[in-house]
């Protein structure tokens, strides 16, 4: 697969058709002040990656694993790779920065780049928009300010076509995560949409001109036997398993609902109870002054009235930003099937 | 001799007791007191209550001593302390109090803790001085002593009159207590012997003034009057060394003559107690010449080492030459009973005396009375013979007691004009006088029940596996008889009451045990056997289902007790779900009303009642309802402690949470292995009927995102086998039922089959049925007609038609069974499709949404309730007119759900695609 990849050009930037356009576009729009523009990353790491995950991950389990490389003006080049550890039970006490720096110091004994610039995750399904990744990122890109997240998704690659993301927190959301002010006010002030949380930086791989040729060689003595993956017609599995997870999304983005009505409903009658007594208070004042007596003292009404604790909209927004992939997933899996079978109509009326 | 003086000797006895404990240990602990007891010549009843009053009144002796000790170091909060307990003694020893009047001594101590407490009120100094604890001690105190004391008023008052008689009794005390100390120091008779004559020269002065104030209690008139009657009444050991020692007196004639004539029974006894008394020193005359002369202490401690050959002659019970007549036996009876309950008192051989006694009543001739009156003393000693309620009977023990029932119950049987009961008194027995009816105190049913008791003790404590147990179980058939015989006694004697007890009893006893009789009789036809057969076959006895159905009838008519008629009418469900007769014990269940209210009953009755529940839901097994086992089985075995649940055994993994004493109470509640309901035989039963319920539901609702499940358990089973990483052949039980759920889940009937019934499970399960063919068929029968459902439920969307004849030669089945099954999915609207007649095939109409098409149903009506909350936030923001969008939303959703019936393809391809 990535051999085919490859061939198409050492250049090619990633498969995304619509969703990489698009995110293209808003990174580029928004990011003027970023540091990055594009990342460009070697074959080594690509396959590094899959092979990573080939022989480590399964089912819904993630692997992970750091980037290596250095920024050449506004690219960064990421140029080697290293897998985190799987966990287990029985490792608990095992440190990861110990092993982290280990590892960066035995690769620069080897003449490797050991710049730290991001990390990578595998995901299932597109199910990568959470908390976690969202905390991690943002520790990574508060440390080191060029650093990325590389998105592998191997359900999509093992389909034909190598699914390989850069994500990038947009200026504002780290402003926002500085602050670790969640509540609904901030995030409207920040103006933060689940547009706006990531923003996607187009990727290059890059290959030596060597390997170049060795591909072009490469290619021309492959069967064609291989390639017949991209073809496939059955859609029903992965597009069930798609709507499952989307389905689990919407149920918690629900509740998330129901949870900030709650609120609403709350501080509004919170807020009429404020009123009924701020009137009663002043009829009584009103009566008093009638009588010549001094008016009572104003209390604090934020001590009668604790304002209610306004529940984190982060959530919610991780969920809105995780159903969008997921919609963009179907909607790009559905596009590319219905060609298909269009395709596949059409060879057979011309069969008949 | 005065009130005072008894209490005084009686502590003294008590040491002196305890000194001959010590003595005798050498000899052999236990048989210490059986000289004693056999010298024990007082009337048993009152004996009783003395003994309980010195105890009480020796209690309080002690803590009005600790007291003065505490008023004289000015300890107040001590003082509180103990007087709160003497408060407290008082209360124990009201009864005494009530009969005796109140001691002197109490009142004493109140009045002069008061006047103590006062004195120290008024010293203001002292108060100061006081450390804070004391004083608040002091003023609680004496507001307690107040309190207290207005309920003594007039005694304290008549005291206050006369301090100084007490103060003389109180040097006594003092005395006396020395005395008593010294004398548990037991080392030197001399002192103690020394008190003793002393407290014996002052007793009559101080006494004779006493007598005068004591006048409403007591209303003699002459102090050898009132000496008798204290005698009379002082029984403990003391009292007797007392009297023996002034027997070498001549006072001790007279005052025997002075008590004969009041009665004929004194006569009698008092005859006894000489007669006693001589042989006794006779006795200890030829035994102990030597300390002929020693004194009165002296005496005593002869007796004791007279203990030994005294057992050693135990068969000699009485006197040479004494009449043996019915009051002298019922004396020695009692005598024996006395020593009841003591401690120290040997058990064995007191069983022994008894049995001896009852030898010496039949060759004397004295009459079934007595000899039924010492019977059941004997049981009862039997029953007492282990203290612990724990433990259980010895074999021998056991045997014992059944004979001595039996025998009991022949004599019963053998004399009707003998009337046994409980409400008999004492006084009103009738032993003796052969022309009246004999009357007896004592229980025979509470006899047998306690018998049944025991036996369960028994063979819960006998391990299940050995051959002992079954040796035991022969018992059973004997416990059985006992209870029958008893039963036909009782129907024509006892009360309503009894009979119900009795028949209960019976019951526990019959409805556990499969009627093979019955059942053969049953299965081979009336004509087909010969007559003689069927006579032989009657004569053995009613069937077991007539007989419960007559006992638990009368239970039912009679009883008022709540508890019998539950216990009856759950061994009958259990019965009758026995042998197979369901809808009788469905019937009785439901009608019963028992579900509603069991949770209120005592531990054995509920556990009882899961025995039942479980032996109703095999039973519907058994007959092929597998909802209805489902159902009945579920309780028990979702839980996960159907061994605890059905009283079969302790779970370890709440062995920490319970201490020792619930894990016992827990141990005595287990019911007897042969009572057992087998665990995997009840497991199998559930899983496999859950199984036949759950495979076709969970085909018929594989997309169904709210599908519940039918049984947590089953699931539970199927996730553990889906767990394993490498999948072998079946071992257990468990496994078996998985593998068969899987080929089931395929429509795979063949397998299925060879995975439920094969030989493993055969031994392990199916063949601890009574009718087990017959259930084999029935359950191959079940998963065929359940595989095909699942069948047709899981490739119905692969299908256009098929074929009914296909169907049924696929499943073996003949061709109307799978019509109508097929009939009954459609009906039922679990299958869309319709029967095409001529052909016999089933056309599918393929209404069925496609698993995408489902979830994006779902998905469709999630994202509808997602946009509508959302709304609702809006609303929040525009204010009050929401209440018109939310309408018409509701009507938007209710359309929804019309389309979803007809029109699902429409939205299915818009929400999809």
């Amino acid at each position: 697969m990535a051999s085919r990849k490859e061939g198409t050009g050492s250049t090619a930037t990633s498969s995304s058709s619509t969703t990489g356009a698009a995110g293209k576009g808003k990174g580029k729009g928004s990011s003027g002040d970023s540091a990055v523009k594009q990342v460009q990353i070697d074959g080594l790491v690509v396959l590094k990656i899959i092979k990573h995950y080939q022989e480590e991950g399964q089912g819904t389990e993630v692997v992970q694993g750091v980037l290596l490389g250095l920024v050449v003006e506004d690219r960064l080049e990421i140029t080697n790779c290293f897998p985190f550890p799987q966990h287990t039970e029985d490792d608990a006490d095992f440190d990861e920065v110990q092993y982290q720096m280990e590892m960066m110091r035995s690769l620069r004994h080897v003449n490797i780049d050991h710049l730290h610039v991001g990390w990578y995750q595998s995901t299932y399904y597109g199910s990568f928009v959470t908390r976690a990744l969202l905390d991690s990122q943002f520790s990574y890109q508060h440390a080191i300010e060029e650093s990325v997240v590389l998105i592998y998704d191997p359900i999509k690659t093992a389909q034909g076509s190598l699914s390989l993301k850069a994500y990038r927190l947009t200026p504002k959301l780290m402003e926002v995560c500085k602050e670790k002010d969640f509540s609904p006010e901030a995030l409207k002030k920040a103006n933060i949409t689940f547009e706006h949380m990531f923003e996607e930086v187009p990727i290059v791989i890059k290959n030596s001109h060597l390997i170049n040729v060795l591909m072009w060689e490469l290619e021309k003595k492959s069967a064609v036997a291989d390639k017949h993956e991209l073809l496939s017609l059955a859609s029903s599995n992965h597009l069930g398993k798609n709507l499952q997870l989307l389905m689990d999304r919407v149920d918690d983005m629900s509740q998330d609902i129901v949870k900030y009505n709650t609120y609403m409903r709350n501080t509004s009658k919170q807020q009429q109870q404020k009123h009924q007594y701020q009137q009663r208070r002043q009829q009584e004042n009103m009566q008093r002054q009638s009588r010549g007596e001094p008016p009572l003292p104003e209390e604090d009404l934020s001590k009668l009235f604790k304002p209610l604790q306004p529940p984190a909209r982060m959530d919610s927004l991780l969920i809105a930003g995780q159903i969008n992939t997921y919609c963009q997933n179907i909607k790009e899996f559905t596009a590319q099937n219905l060609g298909k079978l269009f395709m596949a109509q059409a060879l057979q009326e011309y069969n008949n | 001799m005065s009130r005072f003086f008894t209490t005084g000797s009686d502590s003294e006895s008590e040491s002196s007791l305890s000194g001959e404990e010590l003595v005798t240990k050498p000899v052999g602990g236990n048989y210490g007191k059986q000289p004693l007891l056999l010298s024990e010549d007082e009337e048993d009843t009152k004996r009783v209550v003395r003994s309980a009053k010195d105890k009480r009144f020796e209690e309080l002796t002690n803590l009005i001593r600790t007291i003065r000790n505490a008023m004289k170091i000015r300890d107040v909060t001590k003082c509180l302390e103990e007087f709160e307990l003497l408060g407290k003694a008082y209360g124990k020893a009201k009864s005494i109090v009530d009969k005796e009047g109140v001691p002197r001594f109490y009142i004493r101590i109140l009045a002069d803790l008061e006047d103590y407490l006062n004195e120290l009120w008024e010293d203001k100094e002292g108060k100061k001085k006081m450390n804070k604890n004391n004083a608040k001690a002091l003023s609680t105190l004496r507001q307690k002593i107040r309190k207290y004391n207005r309920d003594f008023e007039s005694h304290i008052t008549s005291y206050k009159q006369n301090p100084e008689q007490s103060a003389d009794e109180d040097a006594e005390k003092n005395e006396e207590d020395s005395e008593g100390s010294s004398d548990e120091d037991e080392d030197e008779d001399g002192v103690s012997a020394a008190a003793f004559l002393k407290k014996k020269s002052e007793a009559p002065s101080g006494e004779s003034r006493k007598f005068l104030k004591k006048m409403e209690d007591e209303d003699e008139d002459s102090e050898d009057s009132e000496d008798d009657e204290d005698w009379d009444t002082g029984s403990t050991s003391s009292d007797s060394d007392s009297e023996e020692e002034e027997g070498k007196q001549t006072a001790l004639a007279s005052r025997f003559l002075k008590k004969a004539p009041t009665t004929e029974e004194d006569k009698k006894a008092a005859e006894k107690k000489r007669e006693d008394k001589a042989k006794k020193k006779h006795d200890r005359k030829s035994k102990r010449l030597d300390e002929e002369e020693e004194d009165n202490e002296g005496g005593e401690w002869e007796r004791v080492r007279g203990g030994v050959p005294l057992v050693k002659e135990k068969p000699k019970m009485f006197a040479k030459g004494t009449e043996i007549t019915h009051a002298v036996v019922i004396k020695k009876l009692n005598e024996i009973l006395q020593a009841r309950g003591k401690k120290g008192t040997d058990r064995a051989a007191q069983i022994e005396l008894l049995q001896l006694l009852v030898q010496i009543a039949s060759e004397n001739n004295l009459g079934e009375g007595v000899i039924v009156k010492i019977k059941f003393n004997i049981i009862a000693s039997l029953y007492d013979y282990n203290p612990n309620l724990a433990t259980y009977m010895k074999p021998e023990m056991w045997q014992k007691c059944l004979d001595c029932i039996n025998e009991l119950m022949d004599i019963l049987f053998a004399n009707p004009n003998i009337f046994v009961g409980e409400n008999i008194l004492e006084e009103s027995e009738n032993l003796q006088n052969v022309d009246q009816p004999l009357r007896v105190r004592g229980c025979i049913l509470t006899l047998v029940e306690r018998m049944d008791e025991e036996f369960t003790k028994i063979m819960q404590n006998t391990d299940p596996h050995s051959q002992e147990y079954v040796e035991h179980l022969k018992d059973e058939a004997q416990v059985c008889a006992i209870i029958e015989r008893v039963q036909r006694y009782l129907e024509e004697k006892g009360t309503t009451e009894e009979i119900c007890r009795i028949y209960l009893r019976r019951i526990l006893h019959t409805y556990y045990k499969f009627d093979y009789k019955a059942h053969q009789r049953q299965l081979t036809p009336p004509e087909g056997s010969s007559k003689s057969e069927q006579d032989q076959a009657e004569n053995e006895g009613e069937d077991s289902a007539v007989l419960m159905e007559r006992l638990c009838k009368y239970i039912y008519a009679k009883d008022r007790t709540d508890r019998i008629r539950t216990c009856a009418i759950l061994c009958h469900i259990y019965h009758h779900a026995l042998h197979s007769r369901w809808y009788q014990a469905r019937d009785l269940m439901l009608m019963s009303h028992l579900q509603d209210n069991i949770q209120h009953a005592d531990p054995p009755v509920q556990i009882l009642y899961n025995r039942t529940m479980v032996q109703l839901g095999i039973c519907a097994f058994r007959q092929g309802l597998t909802k209805d086992a489902h159902n009945a089985l579920l309780d028990i075995q979702s839980s996960g402690r159907a061994k605890e649940l059905l009283g079969q055994g302790l779970l370890l993994r709440s062995l920490q949470e319970r201490n020792q004493e619930q894990e016992k109470v827990e141990r005595r509640r287990q019911v007897p292995f042969h009572l057992h309901i087998n665990l995997e035989l009840l497991e199998c039963v559930y899983l496999v009927s859950a199984m036949l319920l759950e495979i076709p539901y969970m085909a018929a609702h594989e997309s169904d995102a709210r599908r519940r499940m039918i049984s947590k358990q089953f699931h539970h089973q199927l996730r553990v086998g889906e767990r394993q990483p490498l999948l072998g052949p079946p071992e257990s039980m468990r496994e078996h039922v998985v593998a068969a759920s899987k080929a089931m889940k395929m429509g795979d009937w063949k397998t299925c089959h060879s995975f439920i019934i094969n030989e493993k499970m055969n031994g392990k399960v199916w063949d601890l049925f009574p009718e087990a063919d017959k259930v084999r068929t029935m359950l191959v029968r079940k998963i065929q007609e359940e595989s095909l459902r699942t069948y047709l439920f899981t490739y119905s969307s692969v299908y256009d038609s098929i074929s009914m004849e296909t169907l049924s030669d696929m499943f073996e089945l003949d061709l109307p069974t799978v019509h109508s099954i097929i009939s009954k999915m459609i009906i039922n609207e679990e299958l869309m499709a319709s029967l095409d007649q001529p052909t016999q095939t089933v056309v599918m109409h393929r209404t069925e949404p496609t698993a995408q098409q489902n979830l994006a149903l779902q998905l469709a009506e999630k994202l509808g309730s997602l946009v509508e909350n959302n709304e609702r936030v809006f609303d929040h923001k525009q204010g009050t007119y929401g209440g018109y969008f939310r309408d018409q939303k509701d009507g938007y959703r209710k359309n929804e759900g019309y389309m979803r019936r007809g029109g699902y393809r429409q939205q299915q391809s818009q929400t999809a695609y």
